[in-house]
């Protein structure tokens, strides 16, 4: 049985529609991230789960329950905001405490259980400051005290480390999935930030439009996007996509980069089998399959870099092949300079992909 | 000294000129403070002269503490100074948390079309004069016409007097104040709500707190630094009671109740032209007033860590 099953799930605001119709369906313990732009309808969906917006259409279930209907303190949920929604006036234990006491639980048991969580925290020597005397680190650490007091079947996070700056953000990554480990709940994590995603994630759920665009583990969807979304969105720097029309040389597809020169790069065979003759494709070629010291022999194409970024142990090359921008990730060589006089580029087609221009979808048979 | 004194000027003569258009902007309030606050305190002097409108303020001979001691002497005075901390204090403690509760029941009204009509309906009466309320309040009471004695009369009572008999007039007087104002007054605590942050409640939701659990453990504390701030300007204004109203309603035979001590310096000063006595017993009133806001502040900031200045 899944620990929480999302079925046709549709919101609307009057009118507009949100949320399109998803279907998701998470294991116990699985810690599943929902990740995408702005807008995409993630958030919206992991409020409809804590019960805080209403559900215009489908279900949401929990632990084999249809919650539609049931109030969020009954749903057994616990939920971390964004902004951690710690109560101004209550230190941090009456904080973490807070969830225990409207439930009227018994003194000692409160007690017993703040005590815990504040030992996994490493909150114990901050039970009894206001959390306007505590770091952002420190109170996104009480609101999950006051989450995992409650022992809940389901812990939802509406991007709980946007706040924190870049440093404590990936120290937080980690602690969450310390705990995560530890308490061995399922976890739904909405974040638009796709590194926090990959590395969070058992699954990850690309959200865009209110639609859902992919669904698998961090590796799968880095490495088989269904289509150009996914392809854009995931990785850092993302895939760079390319205008191209296949043409069938010999019984060999190659796709023809769009502009003057006709420079082309072989399709590899798990893409070229539902190729056709003439069709409009976008090659995607992540960053790192572009080579800066490829054998003569290998496929390669002529292009102008406009600018070098150096990232210490490696540099980002901005540059164009005919008019269509990409961005190229190389290991940083003795001098840097010389990366700006490259005029060829290797690309290992191997790792190529290539999507279908019009519907935006991968040519490969997906499993 | 001298070169503090002078550093301290030039800095001002900086901030003047790099600021002057937000000094024009102040200007105006400073101005209404000098000429209708700051300039009538130098009539205070006559509270310690023999005061004679044809020799005027300054030919005035003085006469020290000699008004204060008439005033403690006079039975009329220290009844109306004990009268205006009574109804005050009531007023206090009946009158001040009503804002509060009005606020917290709209805060939970749920149609917004209903939440409208409650509200505008409960901030129309501080539109009206005071005049014409008192006006209503007499006739509402009327032994005669008024609604509450034909009620009284309904149900076989007899009709009650209302207006000239003393142990009733606080009863009026702050019900009616409550009626006209608590609506108005609970849009400082509706603003307070409205800065409450959302998550706050959807966090408790999610916890599993109920409607009442939230406005008790959320709502409320997090309003009270505001709840603070009004007890203290009220706490400052104990010893103040509107007098346009009192004058509006009492009348000789309620005096014993309801003559304070601005109606007081009223009678002594205009209507009796004691004008010195008169001034004694506001500049009293004042130093009380002062006095009570001070300590008020004080203990809120010690208690709460919340205070006006």
């Amino acid at each position: 049985m899944s620990a929480v099953e999302i079925n046709d799930v549709v919101k609307r605001y009057g009118a507009l529609e949100v949320v399109h119709g998803i279907n998701l369906s998470i294991q116990p313990k699985e810690f599943v991230v929902l990740v995408g732009p702005s807008g995409c309808g993630k958030s919206t969906t992991l409020r409809m789960v804590a019960g805080l917006e209403d559900i215009s259409g489908g279900t949401v279930s929990i632990g084999g329950r249809t919650v539609n209907k049931v109030a969020p303190k009954d749903r057994d949920v616990a939920m971390v905001f964004q902004n951690y929604a710690l109560y101004p006036h209550l230190d941090v234990a009456e904080n973490i405490a807070f969830g225990l006491r409207v439930r009227r639980e018994k003194k000692d048991v409160v007690n017993k259980a703040v005590a815990e969580a504040a030992h996994i925290l490493g909150l114990t020597d901050y039970l009894k400051r206001k959390p306007a005397d505590l770091s952002g680190g420190q109170r996104q650490r009480v609101a999950m005290g006051r989450a995992i007091v409650r022992k809940p079947k389901v812990f939802l996070f509406d991007e709980p480390l946007s706040n924190l700056d870049a440093k404590l953000r990936t120290h937080m990554r980690a602690e969450i999935k310390l705990l995560h480990r530890r308490m061995e709940a399922t976890s739904i994590y909405v974040t638009h930030d796709q590194v926090e995603a990959m590395t969070l994630a058992d699954r990850i759920v690309i959200m865009n439009n209110g639609h859902i665009e992919q669904v698998g583990s961090p590796m799968d969807v880095f490495l088989e996007p269904a289509n150009t979304f996914v392809a854009s969105f995931i990785g850092s720097p993302p895939m760079n996509l390319i205008d191209a029309t296949v043409s069938m040389v010999d019984g060999k597809a190659r796709g023809v980069i769009a502009g003057a020169a006709g420079q082309s790069l072989a399709i590899p065979e798990a893409f070229a089998r539902n190729a056709t003759d003439g069709q409009a494709v976008k090659l995607g070629i992540r960053p790192e399959a572009m080579l800066v010291n490829a054998d003569a022999s290998a496929e390669a194409v002529d292009c102008v870099i406009d600018l070098v970024e150096p990232l210490g142990a490696e540099a980002l090359l901005h540059g164009r092949i005919d008019d269509h921008t990409f961005i190229a990730k190389a290991e940083t060589l003795s001098a840097i300079h010389d990366l700006a006089d490259i005029r060829r580029l290797g690309i290992d087609t191997s790792r190529m992909h290539v999507f279908d221009a019009e519907t935006g979808r991968t040519l490969k048979t997906l499993a | 000294m001298d070169n503090r004194i002078r550093e301290y000027l030039r800095t001002l003569g900086e901030d003047l000129r790099r600021d002057w258009q937000l000094y024009l902007l102040l200007a105006p309030m400073v101005l209404w403070f000098a000429v209708f606050l700051y300039k009538p305190m130098d009539g205070l002097q006559i509270a310690f002269k023999d005061f004679s409108i044809f020799r005027g303020v300054a030919a005035s001979p003085w006469v020290g503490f000699a008004h204060f001691q008439e005033l403690f002497n006079n039975g009329l005075f220290i009844r109306a100074f004990f009268n205006t901390i009574i109804i005050s204090s009531i007023g206090l403690i009946f009158a001040f948390p009503v804002p509060i509760i009005l606020a917290l029941m709209f805060n939970e009204v749920q149609s917004a079309v209903a939440r409208r009509w409650a509200q505008t309906v409960v901030y129309l009466p501080h539109f009206i004069s005071v005049v014409i309320v008192a006006g209503i309040v007499i006739n509402f009471l009327s032994p005669s016409t008024g609604v509450i004695n034909i009620l009284l009369k309904w149900v076989g009572l007899e009709p009650i007097y209302f207006l000239t008999q003393p142990e009733w007039f606080r009863t009026i007087f702050i019900g009616s104040s409550v009626w006209k104002e608590a609506g108005f007054e609970s849009i400082v605590y509706l603003a307070a709500i409205a800065g409450v942050s959302p998550t706050l409640y959807e966090s408790a939701r999610v916890d599993g707190a109920s409607r009442f659990q939230m406005m008790w453990r959320i709502t409320l504390p997090c309003i009270l630094p505001t709840i603070i701030i009004m007890l203290i300007i009220r706490i400052g204004n104990l010893v103040e009671v509107g007098f346009e109203y009192i004058i509006l309603l009492y009348q000789p035979s309620t005096y014993e109740t309801a003559d304070v001590v601005s109606t007081f310096i009223y009678r002594t000063g205009l209507q009796g032209t004691q004008y010195d006595l008169a001034t004694a017993a506001g500049l009293f009133n004042a130093v009380i007033a002062f006095v009570l806001v001070y300590s008020a502040n004080r203990i809120s900031r010690k208690l709460s860590s919340t205070s006006l200045w």
